[in-house]
Parts: C-alpha cells; sequence; structure tokens
C-alpha cells in the first residue's frame, strides 16, 4: 500500500499564467479519504483531471505527483492506476452490467474463470444475477454500487472522486457512502475526494482542506 | 496526429476547390470572351430567372421549415419529424426533378387523377404547367428539396437550447405558439444554421440538376446556360463557359448581399414585434391554417416518386388513365445491362467514397477533439464545396486533372464525391462526438485501457449509429452528384445521376424515370439498412445514444 504524494501541484492556464490555485503540497495516507471543498471555478475538477493524466490542452500544471517513489506526471491515464469515480456513474451504455465489469477487471484467467468472479462480486454487492442486464433499467442506487465495483475490479492504487454522491436522493446517498468509505478503508486506498457536501466531509472521516481560487481577487 | 490530419484535411478538401476557383478565375480573364458573354441573347433575362428563382424557392422554403418545426415542437413531436424528413433528405435532386414533371406537365399525375370527371379533358391540355417562363414549376421544385433539409438542420440547432422550456415560457406569458415560435426560438436557432441556408441559397440559385427538367427553357436559368457550353463540343465556347461560371459567382454573392441585407431587416421588424407586447391569440388563429401547407413539400415528394416508377414500369400511359395498358418491365428489361452497369458504378462509387468519407472525418474528430478553433475552421473548409456554385470550381478542376492526366479515372471522380460528402458527414459525426461524455473515454483508460482499445471498445461503437447514418447520407449524396460525376469523369464514367441528366435533358421521359427511380431507389434501401443494422446492434441497450 502507497501513499499519493503532491509536491507544490498547481494548475493554469495556458495562455495567461495565472494559477488556478496556490500550490498544494500534501500526503494522502492508505485508507484516508482526503476531502477537498472550495467554491466553483477553483480548480478542483482540473486538479483531479491533472492526476487522472488528462488536463485538458487549455490548461497546463506544474509540480510533482507520486505515488510513493513513482512519479506519475508525464504517464498516460491507463498506465497511472488511479481509479476516478464522477458524479454520474457513467457506465458504459453499450455493455451490459457483467460487460461493464469485465471490462474494468484485471483478473487473468480463463473466460470462465472472470465470469465466476463477476458473478461472485455482484453477489457481494446485492445484484447477484445481474450479469445480462442493461445498465439504463437500474435504479441510481444500483447504478452507483455497479459503477464502484468496475472501478475496484481495475485494481487502483489510489481513488479520485469527484462529487461521486451528487445524484443520489438522501437515503440512497448515506448507503452509498458508507459503502464506498468502508471500501477506502478495507482496501488502504488512499482517495482523494472532491465535493460541495459538508456530510461527505463529516462522513469522510480525514482531513480537509479548501481550495482557494486565484483567478479573482 | 494532429498536424498529419490538418495537413491531410488541406491536401484532400482545400487545395480541389482552391484550385479549381483558381483555374476559372485566370481561364475567364479573357476579354473576347466576356463580350461574348455579355452579348448572348437573352441574357439578362437568364440573370434574372436565376436569381428570382433562387430568392423566391430559398425564403418560402425556409418559412416552411420553420413552421413546420415550430408546429412540431408545440406537439412534442420533434423525434417523429425527424424520422419521416430522413428519406426525403435521402432523395436526389434530379429523380425529384424528373418525378415532379411527371405529376405537373399536362399529361401528368395530377391531372390524369382530375380527368375526364373534373375537367371533361380526353388529351392533356396545351399548358405550360412545367419549364414555364416564371420558373414556377422549379421554385416548386426547389422548395419540395429543400424544405426538409432545412428542417434537419433547424432540428439539429434546436437540440443545443431548452427549446421547449424557452416555449413554455413564452406562452405562460401569454402568447400564442406561433409568436412564441417566432419571437423566442426562430431567432435562436437561425443563428446556427447560417452555413447550411447559405448552401441552400447558392444552390437554388446556381444549380442545373433540377433547372434542367423543370426550369424555363426560352432562355434557361444561368447555371443550364454555362453547363450547356461546358458540355458542347465546341471549343470556342470554353472561354465564355469560365466566363459564365464566373458570372454565375457573382450572382450568388449578389443574392447572398441582397439575403444578408434582408436577414437584418427581418431581426430588425423582429425585434420591434416582440417588444410590441402584442398578445394577438385570436389573430393567431387564421395562421394555424398555414399548417396545412407543411404537407405540401411532403405531398408533392411522395406523389413524384410514385410517378417515378409508375412510369417507369408503364409500357404505354396513355392520358387520362392512372396505371399504363399493360405494366410491363420491358423497358427496364431492354435497359438492363446499361441500368446495371450505371446501377453497379454508383453503388461502388457511393460506398467506396462514403467509407473514405467517414475514415477522414473520424480521423480528425479523433486528433482534434479538444480544440474548438480548429474544428470550426475545418467545418467551414469542408463546407466550402457547397458553399460555392459547383460549377465556379468544377471546371476548373477538370483542367487541371486533364494536365495531370487523371481525369476520367475513378480515382479523380471518387475524389469529388468524397469532397461533396465530407460537409455532411462532417455534420452528423462531428455533432455526435461531441455529444459523447468525454469522461466515459477517461473512465475506459483509468480503468487500464489504452488509447486505441479506449477507442475501439467506447467511442466506436457509441459512435456506430450516427456513423452508419452519416454513411447512409454519404452513400444519397455520392447517387444524386451529376456535375462533378460528368466533369472528373469526362464523361467516361456512367451513373444512373448521369444517364438520367442525358435522357432528360433529350426529352426521354421514360427512360429518364426508370434511371430516376433507380436513383431514388438506392439511397433509400442505404437508408433503410443503416437504420436497421443500427437498430438491431445494441437493441437491448436504451442508454445508447441514437
Amino acid at each position: 500500500m502507497s501513499r499519493l504524494i503532491l509536491e507544490q501541484v498547481t494548475v493554469s492556464l495556458v495562455r495567461r499564467p495565472r494559477l488556478l490555485f496556490a500550490p498544494l503540497t500534501l500526503t494522502v495516507e492508505p485508507g484516508v479519504v482526503l476531502s477537498v471543498l472550495g467554491v466553483s471555478g477553483a480548480g478542483k475538477s482540473s486538479l483531479l483531471a491533472h492526476l487522472a493524466g488528462a488536463l485538458p490542452p487549455a490548461l497546463e500544471a506544474r509540480g510533482r505527483v507520486r505515488m510513493d517513489g513513482e512519479v506519475l506526471d508525464g504517464q498516460p491515464p491507463e498506465q497511472r492506476r488511479l481509479g476516478i469515480l464522477f458524479q454520474d456513474d457513467l457506465l458504459f451504455p453499450h455493455l451490459s452490467v457483467g460487460g461493464n465489469l469485465s471490462f474494468g477487471s484485471r483478473l487473468r484467467g480463463t473466460r470462465g474463470a472472470r465470469r465466476e468472479a463477476i458473478a461472485h462480486s455482484l453477489e457481494s454487492i446485492g445484484l447477484a444475477g445481474f450479469e445480462a442486464r442493461d445498465p439504463a433499467t437500474l435504479s441510481g442506487g444500483q447504478r452507483a454500487r455497479v459503477a464502484l465495483l468496475r472501478v475496484l475490479l481495475s485494481e487502483p492504487r489510489a481513488l479520485l472522486m469527484d462529487e461521486p454522491f451528487g445524484q443520489l436522493d438522501a437515503v440512497t446517498r448515506a448507503q452509498t457512502r458508507e459503502r464506498v468509505f468502508d471500501e477506502v478503508r478495507r482496501r488502504g486506498l488512499p482517495t482523494l475526494l472532491v465535493t460541495h457536501d459538508r456530510e461527505d466531509v463529516t462522513a469522510a472521516g480525514g482531513p480537509s482542506l479548501v481550495l482557494e481560487s486565484c483567478l479573482e481577487g | 496526429m494532429k498536424p498529419v490530419a490538418l495537413a491531410l484535411v488541406f491536401a484532400f478538401a482545400g487545395i480541389p476547390v482552391l484550385a479549381g476557383v483558381g483555374v476559372t478565375l485566370v481561364e475567364a480573364a479573357n476579354p473576347v470572351a466576356w463580350k461574348a458573354l455579355l452579348q448572348y441573347p437573352g441574357i439578362g433575362r437568364t440573370v434574372a430567372v436565376s436569381a428570382w428563382t433562387g430568392c423566391v424557392a430559398t425564403i418560402v422554403a425556409l418559412g416552411l421549415a420553420h413552421l413546420t418545426v415550430g408546429l412540431a415542437a408545440a406537439a412534442a413531436r420533434a423525434e417523429r419529424l425527424r424520422t419521416l424528413i430522413l428519406p426525403l433528405i435521402a432523395l436526389p435532386h434530379l429523380a425529384l426533378a424528373i418525378g415532379l414533371v411527371l405529376v405537373l406537365s399536362p399529361s401528368g399525375l395530377i391531372l390524369r387523377l382530375l380527368s375526364p370527371w373534373a375537367t371533361g379533358f380526353h388529351l392533356p391540355p396545351d399548358w405550360q404547367t412545367v419549364q414555364d417562363p416564371w420558373g414556377l414549376s422549379l421554385i416548386l421544385g426547389l422548395i419540395v428539396k429543400e424544405t426538409p433539409f432545412l428542417v434537419l438542420m433547424l432540428l439539429g440547432a434546436r437540440a443545443q437550447f431548452p427549446v421547449d422550456r424557452l416555449m413554455l415560457q413564452s406562452r405562460s406569458l401569454g402568447y400564442g405558439p406561433m409568436k412564441a415560435w417566432w419571437v423566442s426560438v426562430a431567432p435562436l436557432l437561425q443563428r446556427r444554421i447560417r452555413l447550411p441556408l447559405t448552401a441552400v441559397f447558392v444552390f437554388a440559385v446556381t444549380n442545373v440538376e433540377m433547372a434542367i427538367p423543370l426550369g424555363p427553357a426560352m432562355p434557361p436559368p444561368l447555371g443550364v446556360v454555362v453547363w450547356q457550353w461546358f458540355t458542347a463540343s465546341r471549343l470556342e465556347l470554353r472561354a465564355q463557359a469560365f466566363a459564365g461560371s464566373v458570372l454565375l459567382l457573382v450572382v450568388a454573392l449578389g443574392a447572398l448581399a441582397a439575403a444578408w441585407g434582408g436577414t437584418c431587416l427581418a431581426r430588425l421588424v423582429l425585434r420591434a414585434y416582440a417588444e410590441s407586447g402584442h398578445r394577438e391569440l385570436r389573430a393567431e388563429r387564421p395562421f394555424r391554417v398555414l399548417a396545412l401547407l407543411v404537407g405540401v413539400p411532403f405531398t408533392f415528394a411522395i406523389s413524384a416518386m410514385a410517378a417515378l416508377a409508375l412510369r417507369a414500369v408503364s409500357a404505354m400511359w396513355r392520358f387520362p388513365a392512372l396505371v399504363g395498358d399493360h405494366l410491363e418491365l420491358r423497358l427496364v428489361a431492354q435497359l438492363a445491362p446499361s441500368l446495371k452497369m450505371a446501377l453497379g458504378s454508383t453503388v461502388t462509387l457511393a460506398c467506396s467514397t462514403a467509407i473514405a468519407a467517414i475514415a477522414l472525418v473520424t480521423l480528425i474528430n479523433e486528433s482534434l477533439i479538444d480544440d474548438v478553433r480548429w474544428r470550426t475552421r475545418i467545418g467551414v473548409l469542408l463546407f466550402a464545396p457547397l458553399l460555392l456554385p459547383q460549377l465556379a470550381f468544377l471546371f476548373g478542376l477538370q483542367s487541371l486533372l486533364v494536365r495531370l492526366g487523371l481525369d476520367g479515372t475513378w480515382v479523380a471522380v471518387g475524389w469529388e464525391h468524397t469532397l461533396f460528402e465530407l460537409p455532411y458527414v462532417w455534420g452528423l459525426l462531428a455533432a455526435a462526438r461531441k455529444q459523447l461524455d468525454s469522461r466515459l473515454i477517461l473512465t475506459a483508460r483509468t480503468l487500464g485501457a489504452g488509447g486505441l482499445r479506449s477507442w475501439r471498445a467506447v467511442t466506436l461503437p457509441l459512435l456506430l449509429r450516427p456513423t452508419l447514418l452519416a454513411g447512409a447520407v454519404a452513400f444519397g449524396v455520392s447517387a444524386a452528384l451529376y456535375l462533378p460525376t460528368l466533369f472528373a469523369g469526362g464523361g467516361r464514367v456512367m451513373t444512373v445521376a448521369t444517364e438520367a441528366t442525358s435522357a432528360a435533358s433529350s426529352g426521354n421521359l421514360r427512360l429518364a424515370a426508370a434511371y430516376g427511380a433507380a436513383q431514388a431507389f438506392a439511397p433509400l434501401i442505404a437508408l433503410l439498412f443503416a437504420t436497421l443494422i443500427g437498430r438491431a446492434a445494441f437493441s437491448g441497450r436504451q442508454g445508447v445514444p441514437r
């Protein structure tokens, strides 16, 4: 289990050399959820995009991102092994539930073995027998669970979350939140959570920081 | 990847158009030719007919298109409308024009339906209902063809605005659906369809395909005159034809300037109308009758198709019988070898060029996905062949092809076909690609799929339906192309479009109907296949974009 380390990380517009937010230096320990708050436009989503390795060309980043000793900067998203969860579940609409999971799964082995592992994991989130279902026919909470499972099956080294509970109703939100944070702790994943919701921060139980916009004022 | 894509676009789409216009301008710089052109009998009337028919047809088509989309929006029928008009858009200009001749002429479908019980005619009357000197039948043909296209463009623009909420907002402020549409929605959409509208306008003013069967004959519109000079075997007419193409370009630009003035005026009028605060609910009632007009283009298009099919299989089509004495496929059978050959080359050309256009657009799409400015520029560049009169660069391009020894080759014809398909394919695929949530692809990559694999596993399948549709539309465009086939093919490449035109211009309507029917039905079959395959793939997945 490694730590996610940011050193003097900041993002700026390519055309105007002004920083979106002041340089960040922090370490996220395994199993800890660090909450990032801030007004809209403060660069929260740009920070996550940079960490994932998908900063839009209009933006550029400085500083260093590491997993323990391994420098991530310059690596494409598929090599970083940082899982990402967005506000929308972003299940692939053209694949079945099982297809989505098997796309994410890193398990090697025969097709039968992979299929069995997926059936098993679906059982663990209370969706046994859902392999052939169309994701569009699932409820919001079910979709959120499948999306989480898909990320976990890809065996990430850390998790990035962009308001992952924003679309859910109050009851489902509480349940999903609990499930996600349990998994984070159980697997010892360093996690960065971008959110507006104070309840998220409380439930996460970890440290929090407020991203201040540098663009205005 | 980006420089490669840009270079490819310029080499493929930019250079031919620029070179074609350049050669035309150089060749037209010839005082003798201009003198001959300006002394051509009836040149003034020729120019006037072109401008008049193009302007009236475009204005009416635009008004009808707004009316159609507005009424569909008020009735929440926009999606169904889209399915309904796609077949009409696939209908080639030439086939439609030939079909309309068979509907409108004194011995045509309309009078047959009314005779002899209502009119008392046992012989076709001596009326001039097509090729009339005012160009009314040409105007009707252009309206029937361009209204569905503008409707499709408006529907596309509609998706970018919260049209339903805007309408509801205006109506809850006490305005009727008519005023709500014209004042709160139409101006927004109008801005978004400027480019396609310009293309429609330029085509209406300068086209040849519809003007040959439907346009006035003495004198014909300018486009037809220039086409006659280009295709005449007398070499001294060449320079005059180039001068004529430049004149055509000038007429098109003049008409566009007038249209720009008209738009400014319309904006002022609409603003005053909006700010007046009048809520003439009662006055809107008679306007509802206009809703009936919406059906006009559709009715004519469908009857033209029916007439084409009827004429192609009727041995003797004696007036006033609706159906020929005996239906037979004899002519079709006689034609079979040449029809088969023309159809074969049409389908081969259409399929291969549609694939080329899709491949090129996909490459640009993927390599410029984040570059909004270049995407806009490329959109305009790819649109250029539709914004210019075809005659203003195609013949120039041909004389270039002759010098390169490429004229009359399949490569040259295929290239020009692809050139004309690109704007449509780009329009459909670029929009679909932009609507695709980029986070889906990022998700695939964070799950460990590399660039190529995430494209293959996520982007490609989610774009399958729009890609198939774009392919069918490209197929239809290719099957409809006449001038590019004629010029680049040097008369040696025969498609249903070239055969139908030569039959129509020599007055052999039955032969023209047979080729026209082939030209009309081939794109429909392509569209049907595209729709069925698109539906069958992902049939159980509701979330896949249409």
